[in-house]
């Protein structure tokens, strides 16, 4: 069985079809690219599977669960966990904080055992807070660990949404354009990371992603949208020989 | 040791409240009354901080959570306490608890906006909120309508057996609100509150329950203010809708604001700064006109020097420090030499002298605009009181200034 499925998922914005008739199946394991031109649709393909919106029709299964419309804290605790591709951190927060508001997910102790502050609650929090600090290791942001995290670079902010993520222990993690605005020797920093992930982290990823050495040189399956509607799926040599892709898409160069 | 320490912090507020109890004890009426309400602002503004400043949910209808606690304690022990036969202290802390949940309740209904609403439009709403509630109660005419509600019995019947006027509990229930907050923020479940506050869509794919968080924020603030209303009703012994106007709710707002939103610290200091400051200021003795203007002139002057200083020098901090002083210093002497070279000019110089007391609205006005400008982010904007944070101050060592790394 997939980790994943969308079966003929589709969602309509009044007029607009967003997502039509989309189907893939993500396996464990999987380094999985969505790519596509701007307005395809895959920011919304994300926002469907993490429950922000809910599919006017089809099926989203998760370990052959259907999640279709459940809320976004739901799938969060369900094991799917996203990055926004418009960066959304906790902006006053430090880094450190914003990793344990992703840890927070599994949390055992009440509200009452914090409100009181007793040894529970406080053993509970310095649990959580290094198991941050490992990941913002993980992403080579240990030195900055206690830095608001609006005060970031662009490359690291995004590294910061990713540990984020991460703490809250996902099966599947979503990557909505992690290199965008990095510089080269960023996104090659990036590429190893994410690689990492999925060897040692044993995450299945899925990532959006329009810097193309980027998504060929890191997947193993691509699925392609456009206007919605999914034109080509497979591995990454099949993708970029794909003429319909490279009309709608990559044109001649890649 | 935990526990060693916890009952050392324990006893310690206890003592705090009980000295402050003795102190007041003998003092007049009027400094004792004016200690009781700094204690019951304390707890109005640091119970609005969780859910303005922490949660980021713009309420302003903190006056009705009070009121709610209020008349629900007052109607009750009119009604009820002379065929309960409880001690009066043990009465007055039953009162407390009931009025909490009560005003809690009157929280969920008002919070219930805040799932749908942000920002401006919430504030509307939780102001109408409270605006609905106090003139409802306005037109019952079973707790007193309009005319007010007397309350029986007062503080001295309560606390009669126990030898103490009862500012104790005041602070008490300011200090354990004060806790309350501290620990939340202190502990990993803090942190979910902070990030509804910072971004909600980003929460929610967290697995944070933002609703879930909203209603907390809401039930526990109002809790306290209906707690403190409690107070309020056998402190004052009368009750009427008056005493809960919009006009409440701006000023713990401002405290709130002033002190630095989200800040526990920045809301507890600016609730008894801004309660004692018009207080005080009535004291102030009749100033001749020439030194009135001088001291105009030289207030613009130092907030002028001042901002620019903030806004555009490039120094170290201690230059800066140092040349912010120097310049409040010299503004000073300068206001003070204008008032003695002003008198000089007839028309001033024979012109009656003003009576400041009257002006003291005018100066508290002009205090929060200054300040605003100042430091627009709050006087302690995110930051808290921590022992850790007077070190760094006195330059010792660097440490991390978050709320949980601290
Ligand atoms: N909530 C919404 N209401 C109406 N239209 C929407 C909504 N969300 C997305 N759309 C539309 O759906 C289409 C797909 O948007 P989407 O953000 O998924 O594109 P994308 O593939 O992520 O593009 P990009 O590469 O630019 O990020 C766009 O035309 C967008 O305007
Ligand atoms: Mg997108």
């Amino acid at each position: 069985m997939s980790l994943l499925t969308l079966k003929d998922a589709t969602i309509r914005f009044g007029g607009l079809v967003a997502v039509n008739k989309v189907n893939f199946e993500i396996e464990t394991g999987d380094l999985f690219g969505l790519i596509g031109p701007n307005g395809a649709g895959k920011t919304t393909c994300f926002n469907l599977i993490t429950g922000v919106y809910t599919p006017t029709s089809g099926h989203i299964l998760f370990n052959g669960r259907p999640i279709g419309g459940t809320p976004p804290n739901k799938i969060a605790k369900l094991g799917i966990c996203r990055t926004f591709q418009n960066i959304r951190l906790f902006g006053a927060l430090s880094c450190l904080e914003n990793v344990m508001v992703g840890a927070y997910l599994r949390h055992r102790t009440g509200l009452w055992t914090a409100l009181s502050d007793i040894p529970p609650a406080i053993k509970e929090t310095r649990a959580l807070k290094e198991e941050a600090m490992r990941l913002l290791e993980v992403v080579n942001l240990e030195d900055v660990a206690n830095a608001r995290s609006a005060d970031l670079s662009y490359g690291s902010q995004r590294r910061l949404e990713i540990a984020r993520a991460m703490a809250t222990q996902p099966k599947l993690l979503l990557l909505d354009e992690p290199a965008a605005g990095m510089n080269p020797q960023e996104k090659a920093e990036l590429m190893e990371t994410v690689r990492r992930i999925r060897d040692d982290h044993q995450k299945t990823v899925l990532l959006i992603e329009h810097d193309m050495r980027f998504v060929m040189g890191l997947c193993e399956k691509i699925v392609v949208l456009d206007h919605g509607e999914e034109i080509a799926s497979g591995p990454p040599d099949a993708i970029r020989n794909d003429p319909k892709v490279i009309a709608a898409y990559l044109g001649e160069a890649v | 040791m935990f526990w060693i320490s916890r009952l050392g912090s324990i006893l310690g507020a206890l003592l705090f409240c009980f000295l402050l109890d003795k102190v007041t004890g003998g003092l007049s009426d009027f400094s004792s009354r004016l200690v009781v309400l700094a204690g019951l602002y304390v707890t109005l503004s640091v119970s609005l901080n969780l859910i303005n400043g922490i949660t980021g949910q713009f309420s302003m209808g903190h006056a009705a959570f009070y009121q709610v606690g209020a008349y629900t304690a007052g109607y009750l022990s009119v009604t009820y306490f002379s065929k309960a036969h409880l001690p009066g202290f043990l009465w007055i802390v039953l009162m407390m608890i009931v009025a909490a949940i009560g005003a809690a309740l009157a929280g969920l209904i008002v919070g219930l906006p805040s799932l749908r609403l942000k920002g401006d439009y919430l504030a509307i709403v939780t102001l109408g909120f409270g605006e609905i509630i106090r003139i409802v109660v306005q037109n019952q005419p079973s707790i007193g309508g309009a005319y007010g509600m007397n309350v029986q019995p007062k503080f001295p019947q309560l606390f009669a057996s126990t030898g103490t006027h009862g500012v104790w509990l005041v602070w008490l229930l300011a200090i354990l609100c004060i806790a309350v907050c501290r620990n939340l923020l202190k502990n990993v479940h803090g942190l979910p509150f902070l990030a509804v506050r910072e971004d909600e869509i980003a929460s929610s794919a967290m697995g944070v329950n933002v609703t879930g968080v909203k209603v907390t924020a809401f039930l526990i603030g109002s809790a306290f203010a209906g707690a403190a209303g409690a107070l309020l009703a056998h402190y004052e012994g009368f009750l009427s809708p008056t005493m809960f106007t919009m006009e409440l709710s701006f000023i713990v707002l401002t405290m709130v604001v002033l002190g630095g939103t989200g800040s526990i610290t920045g809301s507890t200091l600016a609730a008894i700064v801004l309660f004692y400051l018009p207080e005080k200021l009535r004291d102030l003795p009749p100033v001749p006109v020439s030194f009135l203007v001088g001291a105009v002139i030289g207030a613009v002057g130092i907030v002028v020097f001042l901002k620019k200083t903030i806004d555009n020098y490039h120094g170290s901090s201690s230059q800066k420090t140092v040349r912010m002083i120097l310049g409040t210093a010299t503004g000073i002497v300068v206001a003070a030499a204008l008032g003695f070279v002003l008198k000089v000019i007839p028309t001033i110089g024979h012109a009656a002298p003003v009576e400041a007391a009257k002006l003291r609205m005018v100066i508290f006005a002009v205090t929060l605009i200054f300040l605003m400008l100042l430091r627009p982010q709050g006087v302690f904007a995110h930051h808290e009181f921590s022992w850790s944070w007077v070190k760094k101050l006195l330059g010792k060592k660097d440490v991390p200034t978050t709320a949980v790394s601290t």
